[in-house]
């Protein structure tokens, strides 16, 4: 069974300052406006227990916007590969995030391992903390995103109105909590009222919700090609990347590289790229492989909903909400157009 | 997990040796590695090619395998990479990824006809698997070149295809979808150079390469001739940046064209929507 520990507010000052003299520490945190982020943790910043959905998505600390991979001498011609794994602790990570940071260990270690994603991920402690509020535009709960078992070091569920419930997940992350000092088992209590605020979340989230088995995604596309669900979207998409851009799945990069004025030494980086964008799939002599915003916004559903699946088992969204609302002609909605797919072809698998 | 103290995107010096203009715009390319090793390629694979403060591209490998040390690449003055790399001069250095991706299967060729069909640029990788035939002459059946080109100025390696035509035990039709007052052979898309072969289909295999549009209308008339679409086999250009399955650029359907392909056996991408 899973070791569990009775943690009380009080603790957290104490334990944020000693972990962020080894660690970049990162809490949610009021970014302004009505929006949460992760934010560097300082003295004195208050925590947003309960926040719903953090601005930016965690793939940002372990696939930066950009990323240096080599540096190289343009005059001797030589190239060093570039490691950057700075050690961090996010913390309040929603378990949604936690799914999807899950998924790109996967996919980054599968293949031909991404030996920067994997030192990244190795440095990087998470610490993942139970929704209490739920973005509008969230659907994760209908999608099995509140279910997460492995992937963190700990997993803080608030229990009462200064307690929690830390479920141990590596001893890394048990280490990290004996800097508050004797530990407190749980009680079978505790377990109990923890068990029922992950029910809270999960009822709370269920206001939007697939009309159907999250599991049948992938056959539903797979009947969904030539579905006029695509065109009646796809012909308001402005092709801005921003669904790409907070998408906590999505991954696809660029290569780039940039040389010093006197052209001696140089980086090559990648930074993040969208599907989205028309230049995407541009090939020398300027063939497109897919020039319609049709071609692109179908890609992309069906790199969420089947082909990720395809490969590891789940659907490439976590139902974060966070497309939903970046998209600014209003049409990034994966609840909407799964439902609508499986309604237009009969609610059949 | 799988930590080494590796990097997949350090590429590693070579040195070019020798460079020939085979058309206005297209270039043959010759290097060596500075590690004194061989490419050890197969037929059809890429590799990804940097010039230093410019950026990096993929470019099928021209020449075949078993050739020494040195490799070519034929290349297009068409992007910043290409423009740079038509700057260098022998003696100068580049850095190389690779080979990377599939390759025709050879072996499966042996003993039978091989029908290849080269649209433009599409004869620069064709050329590895070609000339690997030519030197292993005797354990291949016939050998069918088609070579479609827009328009005669654009044709390259036409000495080679010249000698090629005169050897008597490799047979060679060019067309030009655009002829001049020079050309005098065949004028029309490489479509009108099938039904000029006899083929014994149940016993050819297909090795094309071509521009995208070329794939759909010889795969349909390979198909009517009665060659099995199983012994077809194509080779898919898409933009490979990481060349590792990762970034997400070359992707046909859930496909990655830079580890899954480029050479994908017809019946393997048959039912891909994004594919031909």
């Amino acid at each position: 069974m899973t070791t569990t520990y009775t943690v009380f507010q009080e603790q957290l000052p104490d334990l944020f300052r000693k972990w962020s003299q080894e660690y970049a520490l990162y809490v949610p945190a009021s970014a302004g406006g009505g929006f949460f982020d992760l934010k560097p943790w300082r003295e004195g910043l208050e925590v947003a227990w309960e926040y719903d959905v953090a601005y930016n998505p965690p793939k940002r600390f372990l696939l930066p916007p950009r990323e240096t991979l080599v540096r190289y001498d343009l005059r001797k011609y030589t190239a060093e590969p570039v490691f950057e794994a700075p050690k961090q602790i996010l913390f309040g990570l929603h378990p949604y995030d936690l799914k999807a940071v899950n998924q790109l260990d996967q996919l980054m270690e599968g293949g031909s391992p991404d030996q920067n994603y994997l030192r990244r991920r190795e440095a990087t402690v998470i610490m993942a903390l139970d929704p209490l509020t739920v973005s509008p535009t969230a659907f994760w709960s209908s999608i099995g995103g509140d279910h997460v078992n492995h992937g963190f070091d700990l997993y803080w569920t608030k229990i009462g109105p200064a307690s929690f419930l830390v479920a141990v997940g590596s001893p890394r992350g048990e280490e990290l909590l004996r800097a508050a000092g004797e530990l407190l088992p749980a009680t079978a209590a505790d377990r109990e009222a923890a068990r029922r605020a992950k029910l809270r979340a999960h009822a709370l989230a269920r206001s939007n919700s697939l009309k159907y088995n999250w599991e049948e995604t992938p056959r539903v596309l797979g009947r969904s090609w030539d579905s006029p669900v695509w065109r009646k979207y796809a012909v308001m998409c402005l092709a801005c990347g921003s669904c790409n851009l907070v998408c906590p799945t999505c991954y696809c990069f660029d290569i780039r590289e940039e040389a010093d004025d006197r052209l001696e030494q140089g980086e090559r980086f990648r930074q993040w790229d969208g599907c989205m964008l028309e230049s995407f799939a541009l090939v020398a002599g300027n063939h497109n492989f897919r020039p319609k915003a049709l071609d692109r916004y179908r890609h992309r559903y069906f790199r969420k909903g089947k082909y990720i699946y395809d490969k590891i088992g789940e659907l490439g969204c976590v139902g974060c909400g966070r497309c939903v609302r970046a998209c600014t002609a209003g049409i990034a909605n994966p609840l909407t157009v799964f439902n609508e797919l499986w309604e237009e072809s009969g609610n059949e698998y | 997990m799988s930590i080494k103290n590796f990097s997949p995107y350090v590429p590693r010096p070579a040195t070019l040796v020798a460079k020939k203009q085979l058309s206005d715009y297209v270039t043959l390319f010759t290097f060596e590695q500075d590690n004194g090793k061989p490419l050890a390629h197969k037929p059809g694979q890429f590799i990804q090619l940097s010039i230093y403060g410019v950026g990096e591209a993929p470019f099928s490998i021209s020449s075949p395998p078993e050739q020494k040390n040195v490799f070519e690449l034929a290349v297009r003055k068409i992007g910043a990479v290409t423009q740079a790399l038509h700057n260098i001069e022998p003696g100068q250095k580049v850095a190389i990824r690779g080979p990377y991706g599939s390759f025709f299967p050879v072996q499966q060729f042996v003993g039978k006809d091989t029908l290849f069909v080269a649209g433009g640029l599409g004869y620069i990788p064709l050329r590895s698997l070609l000339r690997y035939q030519l030197r292993h002459r005797e354990e291949f059946g016939r050998v069918i070149v088609l070579i479609g080109t827009r328009d005669p100025k654009e044709r390259i390696f036409t000495d080679q295809i010249k000698r090629l035509g005169e050897r008597g035990d490799v047979e060679v039709l060019e067309t030009v979808d655009r002829g001049d007052e020079s050309w005098k052979g065949n004028v029309g898309l490489i479509t009108t150079l099938l039904p000029k072969v006899q083929l014994d289909p149940v016993n050819t295999y297909v090795a094309m390469v071509g521009p995208p549009v070329m794939y759909r209308f010889v795969i349909a008339d390979c198909r009517k001739m009665g060659i099995p679409a199983e012994q077809i086999y194509v080779s898919l250009e898409r933009r490979m940046k990481c060349g590792l399955g990762k970034c997400g650029h070359c992707q046909i359907n859930d496909l990655n064209a830079c580890i899954d392909g480029p050479v994908f056996r017809y019946t393997d991408i048959e039912a891909y929507q994004e594919a031909i």
